[in-house]
């Protein structure tokens, strides 16, 4: 579904030029869920960025299903990232004024979805996550495992075909990492492909594949055989 | 610890320049204009504050009670009056009489100065005008220098344009109209600029030709009465002999049931418009609280503005407070802190201000065409006024903040746990609210005074204003007699249309009232406004009659004709029915001969007065030429050519009509000018609040804007959601503003007997403007915020 092919990205701040991204190459399968490692500061993050079109790279190439992403404008690549992507940050990133129901809904609102079926769709969701009780709740008000969860709901309520993840259980305490890595898990079993960035080689377990990045190359990919049968 | 704290509050100020500089900017423009309005206003309420007795000091005014409710009011009285009044008051302790005129005056070539021949305002006072009114004597003294005939004494200014050097002048004779010799017997210091009393040059009473009038008749607007009150005597006491005054001299005779004499108190001639002044300036209370009110809503915006930004900054503050609490520091001492801050921020505004109201002094005293000077601190009460204003800002603006940001919990604060919302978002809110219903009142008020001034500008006073020129005409006797002859000798100039002599345009600030009888031999209960005018008076002015034909040529009165009120008051329904009826007044005698079409007689401030007008040559003062507007500027010279050779001895003036109606509106002028210029800063002083706020507020968000643009907001999305919060407060404010404008504009009307009709559309406006300025402003700021980088605001705090 994914096809990157040298992708390089270079931050140029005053004194400094750093080589983020230096000519990555990257396929993932449609349904696959793939786990993204190496050292701080390898360029996970900037990767992420650059397949949730929130970043643009120098130069390279990155198909979504035969689709050139990176020639699009502005405009299109708002409107393609919220057909098809979705995320979750290690700071889960809730918007503090709205409560947790409202927070959910905020992407189905972008994609113009009708009032009555949203309401459908983020109950629908809340069910599934288990935190149909917390769902007038503002995020302070939550733990970090509910905040994540929360975060993971607002994800998925687009159906996205696309979910990006980076660092989900960096701020949680390893039970409530485990209760995401569940749902992403699950997630996954329903179809949705899954590129997600960990430090925690636990975490990775639970995926496909994993890639190991290094000062912006991909230094090695190993498949998770336990997993990866099940795709095929 | 001063030392250190000031140190922090500058350290401070420079790491938010953006904001100190809307603070310090929008502040000192609002400073300064209050500084403007100020200096505008004292001077305003300083005229004729300086005479020894004068809140004892009142003038003797005349009013005509109509029944059916209307009133006019003249600040002159009837000629014998003054004497009246002196023999039948007790409670006086002064009075006298001083009446307006004008004449050539010429002073004879001395050695080494030429002849000075020129056209002046004179005006002839008692000696006890001058014991009512301590003028400073340079020579002479009121006693002596003028009780006897033919003296004259003259300002210092007057006497040095006529003789070089006043001390030259004492004992030298000038020349009244070419024909009566005036000995200079005494000088008096100038007046001041801010003085209801322009006298330059004052004849001796007893030199007045009318001076032993009978007549209780007629009143004119410059002959006025003056009187000092003796010592203890209360208003109230006056009510009685007044009453008396009327029922012996006016009330028993038939004519003048109505007439009314009351006193008018000193310090409220510059600012009675109902009653004029020897000077023509005047500034009515209700403009002056107008101006006032426009100066503390400046006041307030810049304040708003400056507690909006202090309070949403104070968060990034709350380190420093929690830090300065945990070592020891008491809330009161932090209170003090950010209040002296605010007294900084301030005083360096008001240094500022200073600069600016200096700069744009000049263009204030434009206003006033030259005839004022300002000087910033020319009155040391500025002193205590900027001292004033620097306590009050700083308490107004700087207190909330102070009391938010000192009430921060210390444990918080240091974790830097205070929520964006510590500065009461609220009450943010609601100021912008007031900030803006303050800025759409001004907008509506500015909108509806431009209207009802073009109004006036445009409005058909009835008869024709266009090239039309007054030239002042001798008056002495011999010169009377070339009247005719000049006349003849303007017809034959190309370029003129018509001429018609005349005692005064149709619309004049020198007005006659008199009373008269028609069809009867009793007097009509109501007075008359005169005009002494030609048979081309009409056709002059374009005025129209809606019967009867105009008046025959004539040097005396033979005929009449009147206005349509005049015949509406009598009652007559048909203005033919008035044709033939006989009128007398002024010792003349006529039957009317045409109905004139009512035409303004006075300013637009005031209704159209009864009025008969007829002919009489003694009483022409100038003639009025429509000329033919190819070619005005010929034209003109030629008559002055033909003036000076039939004139010799005598000074060519001319003013072109329409020019000379807009002194009429000069006070509105000023104050449209002033009223339109100060409620632009109002306005711009909110919208760079407005500006500073989102700026804020944008900054406040961008984590929020970050995380709706990574769920797949569009820029434009994001730009309509910041947008719409603003809108509403705008459209609040308005839905605020729109009753208290109603108001306030109603008012101001009011004072206008021709006026606009108010409609729906200057408030509609003033919505549309105060939205479309905060779509621009906040587009313009949020474009920034969801254009900028959203990864970075993402990254983890
Ligand atoms: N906005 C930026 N400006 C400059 N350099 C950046 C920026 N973002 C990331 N970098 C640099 O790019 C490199 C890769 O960063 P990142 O992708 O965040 O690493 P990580 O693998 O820890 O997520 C790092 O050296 C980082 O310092
Ligand atoms: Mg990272």
């Amino acid at each position: 579904m994914i096809k990157i092919e040298n992708l390089e990205k270079v931050y140029k701040t005053e004194e400094i030029e750093t080589t983020a991204l230096n000519g990555i190459n990257l396929h993932v399968k449609e349904g696959e869920f793939v786990s993204i490692m190496g050292p701080s500061g390898c360029g996970k993050s900037t990767l992420l960025n650059v397949m949730g079109l929130l970043d643009k790279p120098e130069s390279g190439s990155y198909k979504f299903i035969e689709t050139e992403l990176l020639t699009l404008n502005d405009r299109e690549r708002s409107n393609f990232r919220k057909r098809n992507m979705g995320f979750v940050f290690q700071n889960f990133n809730l918007i503090d004024e709205l409560t947790v129901f409202e927070n959910i809904e905020l992407p189905l609102i972008y994609n113009k979805v009708p009032a009555g079926e949203r309401k459908k769709l983020v109950n629908e969701i809340i069910g599934r996550m288990n935190i149909v009780n917390r769902s007038g709740h503002f995020p302070q008000q939550l733990s970090g495992g509910q905040q994540q969860r929360v975060a993971v709901a607002r994800a998925l309520v687009t159906k996205p075909k696309l979910v990006l993840a980076d660092e989900p259980t960096g701020n949680l305490d390893s039970t409530h990492g485990n209760e995401v890595m569940e749902l992403l898990c699950e997630l996954n079993e329903t179809g949705t492909t899954i590129v997600m960035v960990t430090h925690s080689s636990h975490d990775a377990s639970f995926s496909n594949r994993i890639i190991n990045l290094k000062d912006g190359h991909v230094i090695s990919e190993k498949i998770n055989k336990g997993r990866t049968e099940e795709l095929i | 610890m001063f030392k250190l704290n000031l140190k922090i509050a500058l350290r401070n100020l420079w790491k938010y320049k953006g904001y100190t500089s809307i603070n310090v900017f929008g502040l000192a423009i609002g400073l300064a204009s209050c500084i403007l309005i100020f200096i505008f206003v004292r001077y305003q309420l300083s005229f004729d504050k300086d005479y020894a007795n004068g809140d004892r000091i009142y003038r003797m005014v005349t009013s005509w009670k109509y029944a059916d409710g209307n009133e006019f009011y003249s600040q002159g009285v009837p000629l014998p009056l003054p004497a009246a009044v002196r023999n039948d008051f007790s409670q006086f302790e002064k009075v006298a009489a001083i009446q307006q005129s004008s004449g050539i005056v010429k002073a004879k070539a001395l050695p080494g100065k030429a002849e000075v021949k020129k056209s002046e305002s004179i005006y002839y006072a008692e000696p006890s005008f001058f014991e009512i009114f301590d003028y400073k004597w340079l020579a002479g003294n009121p006693n002596q220098s003028l009780t006897a005939p033919n003296t004259v004494v003259l300002s210092e200014k007057a006497a040095n344009t006529y003789f070089g050097d006043w001390r030259k002048a004492i004992g030298n004779t000038l020349i009244l109209d070419n024909k009566t010799d005036f000995k200079v017997t005494g000088i008096i210091k100038d007046n001041p600029q801010n003085s209801s009393f322009p006298l330059e040059i004052i004849f001796s009473y007893v030199s007045f030709n009318s001076k032993n009038s009978k007549d209780w008749g007629s009143v004119s607007s410059s002959w006025e009465c003056y009187v000092l009150l003796k010592k203890g005597v209360l208003l109230s006491e006056l009510d009685k002999p007044i009453q008396q005054f009327l029922n012996k001299y006016e009330n028993d005779k038939d004519a003048s049931g109505k007439v009314g004499h009351t006193v008018q108190p000193l310090k409220t001639i510059h600012h009675n418009d109902n009653y004029g002044n020897f000077a023509n300036k005047y500034m009515p209370y209700k403009q002056i609280i107008g101006l006032v009110i426009i100066g503390l809503f400046l006041l307030l915006t810049a304040c708003i503005n400056f507690i909006n930004l202090a309070t949403a900054q104070a968060i990034s503050r709350s380190k420093e407070v929690g830090v300065r609490k945990v070592m020891g520091s008491r809330r009161k001492q932090l209170i003090w802190q950010f209040l002296s801050e605010t007294a900084l921020i301030t005083f360096i505004a008001l240094l500022l201000a200073c600069v600016l109201s200096e700069l744009t002094l000049p263009k204030m005293e434009n206003l006033f065409g030259g005839d004022v000077t300002f000087s910033l601190f020319g009155h040391p009460i500025i002193f205590v006024f900027l001292l004033v204003m620097l306590v009050v800002v700083s308490f107004l603006a700087g207190l909330y903040p102070a009391l938010i940001m000192s009430g921060f919990s210390p444990a918080l604060a240091i974790k830097n746990k205070v929520t964006a919302n510590a500065g009461g978002v609220g009450l943010r809110k609601t100021l912008v609210v007031v900030q803006f219903a303050i800025t759409a009142i001004l907008i509506i008020g500015t909108l509806v005074v431009i209207k009802q001034m073009s109004f006036i500008r445009n409005k058909s006073l009835g008869f024709d204003t266009q090239a039309i020129s007054l030239v002042s005409l001798p008056q002495d006797s011999l010169s009377k007699l070339k009247y005719n002859g000049f006349k003849e000798r303007l017809s034959g100039i190309k370029g003129v249309k018509n001429i018609s002599f005349c005692s005064a345009a149709p619309s004049s600030d020198s007005n006659n009232e008199t009373s008269f009888t028609y069809n009867s031999s009793k007097r009509v209960d109501f007075q008359a406004n005169v005009k002494a005018v030609d048979e081309a008076y009409f056709k002059t002015f374009g005025l129209q009659l809606i019967a009867g034909r105009p008046i025959a040529k004539s040097d005396t009165i033979k005929e009449f004709v009147v206005n349509e009120t005049l015949i509406k008051k009598l009652n007559v329904k048909n203005p033919n029915e008035a044709i033939g009826k006989i009128m007398t007044l002024w010792g003349g005698k006529g039957p009317i001969v045409g109905v004139v079409k009512d035409f303004n007689n006075y300013s637009l401030h005031e209704k159209i007065a009864p009025m008969a007008m007829f002919s009489r040559k003694s009483n022409y003062r100038g003639i009025a030429i429509k000329l033919d507007v190819a070619d005005i500027g010929n034209t003109m010279k030629q008559v002055e050519s033909t003036f000076n050779t039939m004139f010799p001895d005598y000074v060519y003036e001319n003013e072109f009509f329409d020019e000379n109606l807009k002194g009429f509106y000069e006070t509105e002028q000023i104050m449209g000018t002033l009223f339109k210029v100060f409620a632009s800063v109002v306005i711009f002083i909110s919208f760079i609040g407005l500006f500073g706020l989102i700026s804020f507020v944008a900054t406040q968000r961008t984590k929020e804007i970050a995380i709706r643009k990574v769920l797949g907001a569009s820029n434009l999305e994001l730009i309509k959601m910041l947008n719409n919060s603003f809108l509403w407060m705008v459209l609040i404010a308005n839905m605020v503003a729109w009753p208290v404008a109603y108001i306030f504009v109603k008012n101001w009307l009011a004072g206008f007997e021709y006026r606009i009709d108010l409609s729906i559309w200057p408030f509609i406006f003033a919505m549309l403007i105060s939205m479309s300025i905060t779509i621009i402003t906040v587009t313009l700021r949020s474009y920034r915020a969801a254009k900028a980088n959203t990864i970075d605001a993402l990254k983890y705090e």
